[in-house]
C-alpha cells in the first residue's frame, strides 16, 4: 500500500511547439542544457518522497519511453512502485485512445487501485518548476479537502489564459472558470492537483458515464466536484513556474536559467533535478572561444562566441561562429562563421559555415515581425543559407537559399 | 577463432602503483584518483572492459578502498549490475594466518576458488594507473590467433621518471617476449609494459597454485620472467592514446594534455564512451564577464572569473575577479574573489580564500590536499 502516488499526464502532442514535437512528445522536449521537460515533475516527485509514478503517454512515445527506461536516473527503479509508462491499451470490450486528461486516468483506475493509495497527485508533463508536493499533501490533509489545486497569482492581463479560481479567506474554492474572458480573480490553476482517491475515483466513473463530457480535468472533473459541494481548496504556490507549451515560453524559460534574479535554480544541492546522463566527457573551450552569460554542458566543443545561450550535450560551435540568445539542443553543430540568433535549434541539426539563422529584434515596439526561429530535428542549413526570424524549418535548406 | 566476446572475465588491481603518488592516495587508491574533469582512473579500464562485453569483473582491493567502493557502488554506471558475473569487489580476507598480499600472485591466490568456479575461457588483468580506451576484443583476438600462453600489452615510449623503480620492459622477437626486465636503467624508447595481461583461466589457476606452493609472490618477476622459454609469452603493442600517472608531475601533465582536442577525442571517441559515477550536476554556468580559454570543464561549475589552460572538475567555483591559469582543480574547489592561482593541483573540496595568491611552476605544480583551505 502507498499513501500517495502520482500520475503524470504526458500524452499531449504539444502542437504549439511545431517543429520541436514532430517526433517526440512535449514532455520529452530538451530543456535547460541537460534536461528534458519531464525531469522537473519526476524529480519533484522523488524529492517529495513520492516513489510511485504512472506516466500516461499517447503521442509519439518512443523517445519518452526510451528516456524513462526503468526510471533509475530518478531513483524510481523500485521493487514495489517506481515509474511505469502507461499507454492506452486494449481490453476485452475494446480499446480507446485517451480521450481527455480525465479519461486517461479513468483508463488506469486499475493501476492506481493496485497501490491502494489514499491520495493521488495529478501532474502535467509540460511545466518547469520546483515544488515539494509533500507540503501540498500536508495542506490537503490539514484542510480535510477532497481536492487541492495548486494556484499562483498571475498578472491580471494574462489571467484569461488560465483556469482561474476564486477562493475565500480559508482557501476554499468558491468558483472555477476555465479561461474566463473577464476574470474575477488572478489565482491561476497550475495544473497540479491532489485528490483523495476515493472521491476522484467516483467522479471519474461518473464523468465517463456522461457521453457529453470532454473527459477533462479542468472542463469537467473540477466543475463537477465544485457543483457537488466537495471540499476544494487552493494551495498557494510561490516560486518559479512556467508552462512551456509554446515556442516563446520555452525560449523564455531557458533564458530564465541564465537570469540570476529568476528563482529557478538548478544548481542547488537540496532539490536536484535528475536526468539521464549523456556519458560524454567534459566540455572543451578553445583558445578562440568567448562565452558570456551562458550554460554549457558535457561533450560540447566551443571555439566561437556564445552570448546568453544554452548549449546541450555534444554541441559544437566552430571558430568565428556566433550563437546569441539561442538554445542549441543535443548533438547540433554550428560550423565556423555561422550565426545563430534568437533561435531554438533542435537535436542533431547542422548549421553550415556562413549560414545565418534568426535575427534579434531590431524594433522592440513591433515585436510581431520578430520572433524565435526554430530549426527542427536533423535539419541541415546549407552554406551561406539564411533562415529569417520566426521561421519554422522542418526540411533542409540548401546552400545559399533563404527561408522566412 | 575468437569465442564470443563475453568469454573473458576481468580482474583489476586498483592499488597497484599507489606508491607513485603518495600525496593523492592517503585516502584513496590509484584507481580512484580523479582524472580528466569528471572521471576516476578506474573508469577507463572498467569502461574498456564493459564496452568489450566483459561483464564479469573482479576488483582485488588492498587498502584505502572506501573511496573506490563509494565510486563504484553496485557497478550500475558501467552496466555491471548482473545476476551472472557483474562487478565483484574483493577486499582482503582477514584471517589470522593470512597476510596482506604483496604481489599479484598472492592477490590472485586469494580468489583461486572463485576463478575455478567461473565459466569464462580467458582472464584479462589490468592495473588502473593508465587511462586508456581500447577495444579489449582486439587483445583477445591477438592472443587467440598467436596461440600464446600469456599475452602482455605494451606501448613504445620512454620510462617515465617517476616509474623508474616500478616498471617492466620487454624484449620482443617476432612478437614473442624473450626478456622481461624490471626497472631497466637504460634510457630511450622501450617496450614498456602496460601491465595488461590476457591468459587462459585454467592456465592462470595452475600458475597461481604452482607459484603459491613455492612461496612466489610476483607474477612478472617470479612466473613470467623466469619461464620465458617454457611459456609462450607474446607482446601486443598498444598504439592508442594513453595517460599514465607516474607521479604528481605526470598527473598534472596528463590532465593538461587533454586540453588538446585531438587528445580529448582520442581518449573519448564517440563510439567508446567512458562511464563514471553520475552526480546529476546542472550544466556549467558562465557568468557575465567570465573569461574562459583553452580549458576542459565538467558540469556543475560556476565560473565568474578568469580561467585559462585548466582542467576543472565537477562543481568548481571560480568567483569574480579570481584568476586561474594552468591548474587542475578537482571537485568542488572554490577559488574566492580576487584569488590568483597558477600551476596548482587542488584536491577535492579545497578553498582558495579571497585575494590569496598561489603558484607553482610547470615542472613543479603545487599540490593542495583534500579539504584544505588556503
Amino acid at each position: 500500500m502507498k499513501e500517495c502516488i502520482a500520475m503524470l499526464l504526458a500524452g499531449g502532442q504539444g502542437s504549439r511547439l511545431y517543429a520541436l514535437t514532430q517526433r517526440l512528445a512535449k514532455p520529452a522536449v530538451p530543456f535547460g542544457g541537460k534536461y528534458r521537460i519531464i525531469d522537473f515533475p519526476l524529480s519533484n516527485c522523488v524529492n517529495s518522497g513520492i516513489d510511485t509514478v504512472g506516466i500516461l503517454t499517447q503521442y509519439q512515445p518512443l523517445v519518452l519511453n526510451e528516456y524513462i527506461g526503468n526510471g533509475q536516473p530518478w531513483d524510481l527503479d523500485r521493487l514495489y512502485g517506481g515509474v511505469h509508462v502507461l499507454p492506452p491499451y486494449q481490453t476485452a470490450t475494446g480499446s480507446d485512445w485517451y480521450k481527455g486528461t480525465a479519461n486517461a486516468i479513468y483508463q488506469n483506475i486499475n493501476f492506481i487501485d493496485r497501490y491502494e493509495p489514499k491520495y493521488v497527485v495529478i501532474l502535467s508533463g509540460d511545466h518547469i518548476y520546483k515544488m515539494d508536493y509533500s507540503k501540498m499533501l500536508d495542506f490537503h490533509k490539514e484542510k480535510g479537502a477532497d481536492c487541492t489545486i495548486a494556484v499562483m497569482e498571475v498578472p491580471w492581463e494574462e489571467a484569461s489564459r488560465f483556469g482561474i479560481m476564486t477562493a475565500d479567506a480559508e482557501g476554499t474554492i468558491t468558483k472555477f472558470e476555465e479561461k474566463p474572458k473577464e476574470p474575477k480573480s488572478n489565482l491561476a490553476s497550475m495544473g497540479i492537483y491532489v485528490f483523495s482517491w476515493d472521491k476522484l475515483r467516483k467522479f471519474l466513473i461518473e464523468d465517463e458515464a456522461n457521453p457529453a463530457s470532454d473527459n477533462d480535468f479542468g472542463k469537467n472533473i473540477i466543475p463537477n466536484m465544485l457543483a457537488s459541494k466537495e471540499k476544494m481548496v487552493a494551495y498557494p504556490f510561490e516560486g518559479y513556474w512556467k508552462d512551456v507549451g509554446t515556442i516563446d515560453s520555452l525560449w523564455e524559460a531557458n533564458m530564465d536559467l541564465l537570469n540570476p534574479k529568476m528563482p529557478l535554480d538548478v544548481w542547488s544541492e537540496e532539490w536536484k533535478i535528475y536526468s539521464r546522463n549523456s556519458g560524454m566527457p567534459g566540455q572543451w573551450v578553445g583558445a578562440s572561444a568567448e562565452i558570456d552569460n551562458s550554460m554549457v554542458t558535457e561533450g560540447c566543443k566551443v571555439e566561437g562566441k556564445l552570448v546568453q545561450s544554452v548549449l546541450f550535450a555534444g554541441v559544437k560551435v566552430g571558430e568565428g561562429a556566433v550563437v546569441e540568445d539561442s538554445i542549441i539542443m543535443p548533438g547540433s553543430v554550428i560550423e565556423p562563421g555561422a550565426k545563430v540568433r534568437y533561435s531554438i535549434v533542435a537535436e542533431n541539426v547542422t548549421v553550415k559555415a556562413g549560414a545565418v539563422v534568426g535575427e534579434r529584434p531590431e524594433d522592440m515596439d513591433n515585436l510581431e515581425n520578430w520572433g524565435v526561429a526554430v530549426v527542427g530535428e536533423g535539419v541541415t542549413i546549407g552554406q551561406n543559407a539564411k533562415v529569417g526570424p520566426k521561421a519554422m524549418v522542418v526540411k533542409d535548406v540548401k546552400d545559399g537559399e533563404e527561408q522566412w | 577463432m575468437v569465442k564470443s566476446n563475453t568469454d573473458a572475465l576481468g580482474i583489476i588491481f586498483p592499488n597497484a602503483h599507489d606508491n607513485l603518488i603518495p600525496e593523492m592516495v592517503t585516502h584513496r587508491t590509484m584507481a580512484s584518483i580523479p582524472f580528466g574533469g569528471r572521471y576516476r582512473m578506474i573508469d577507463f579500464v572498467l569502461s574498456s572492459f564493459a564496452n568489450a562485453g566483459i561483464s564479469n569483473i573482479s576488483i582485488i582491493v588492498k587498502q584505502n578502498y572506501h573511496s573506490l567502493m563509494d565510486h563504484l557502488g553496485s557497478g550500475r554506471e558501467w552496466d555491471l549490475t548482473r545476476k551472472r558475473g557483474g562487478l565483484n569487489l574483493v577486499p582482503p580476507y582477514a584471517e589470522a594466518n593470512v597476510k596482506m598480499y604483496r604481489g599479484r600472485v598472492e592477490a590472485l591466490a586469494s580468489i583461486v576458488g572463485f576463478l575455478e568456479s567461473q565459466k569464462e575461457e580467458y582472464v584479462v588483468m589490468s592495473d588502473a594507473n593508465i587511462a586508456y580506451n581500447f577495444d579489449v576484443n582486439k587483445l583477445i583476438e591477438a592472443h587467440v590467433t598467436t596461440g600464446a600462453d600469456v599475452t602482455v600489452m605494451y606501448e613504445r615510449r620512454e620510462i617515465p621518471l617517476g616509474m623508474k623503480d616500478d616498471n617492466y620492459t620487454l624484449r620482443i622477437q617476432d612478437g614473442r617476449v624473450t626478456e622481461l626486465l624490471s626497472n631497466d636503467y637504460r634510457p630511450g624508447v622501450q617496450n614498456l609494459s602496460m601491465n595488461v595481461y590476457i591468459i587462459q583461466r585454467e592456465t592462470l589457476i595452475t600458475m597461481v597454485k604452482d607459484a603459491t606452493i613455492r612461496g612466489l609472490v610476483y607474477f612478472e618477476k617470479d612466473i613470467l620472467a623466469r619461464n620465458l622459454e617454457l611459456l609462450n609469452v607474446q607482446g601486443y603493442e598498444y598504439t592508442g592514446y594513453t595517460a599514465r600517472i607516474a607521479d604528481c608531475r605526470t598527473y598534472f601533465e596528463e590532465n593538461m594534455r587533454l586540453l588538446d582536442p585531438a587528445n580529448l577525442d582520442a581518449l573519448f571517441p564517440a563510439d567508446l564512451p567512458v562511464y563514471t559515477k553520475v552526480h546529476d550536476n546542472a550544466p556549467t554556468r558562465y557568468a557575465m564577464d567570465s573569461h574562459v580559454k583553452n580549458s576542459v570543464v565538467a558540469d556543475g561549475c560556476i565560473i565568474e572569473g578568469e580561467v585559462e589552460n585548466c582542467v576543472l572538475f565537477r562543481g568548481v567555483k571560480v568567483k569574480k575577479g579570481a584568476k586561474v591559469k594552468n591548474c587542475v582543480l578537482m571537485q568542488n574547489t572554490v577559488v574566492e574573489p580576487g584569488a590568483q592561482v597558477e600551476y596548482v593541483v587542488t584536491d577535492k573540496n579545497v578553498k582558495i580564500t579571497t585575494d590569496k595568491s598561489l603558484s607553482g611552476s610547470d615542472t613543479f605544480p603545487v599540490y593542495v590536499a583534500k579539504n584544505s583551505t588556503v
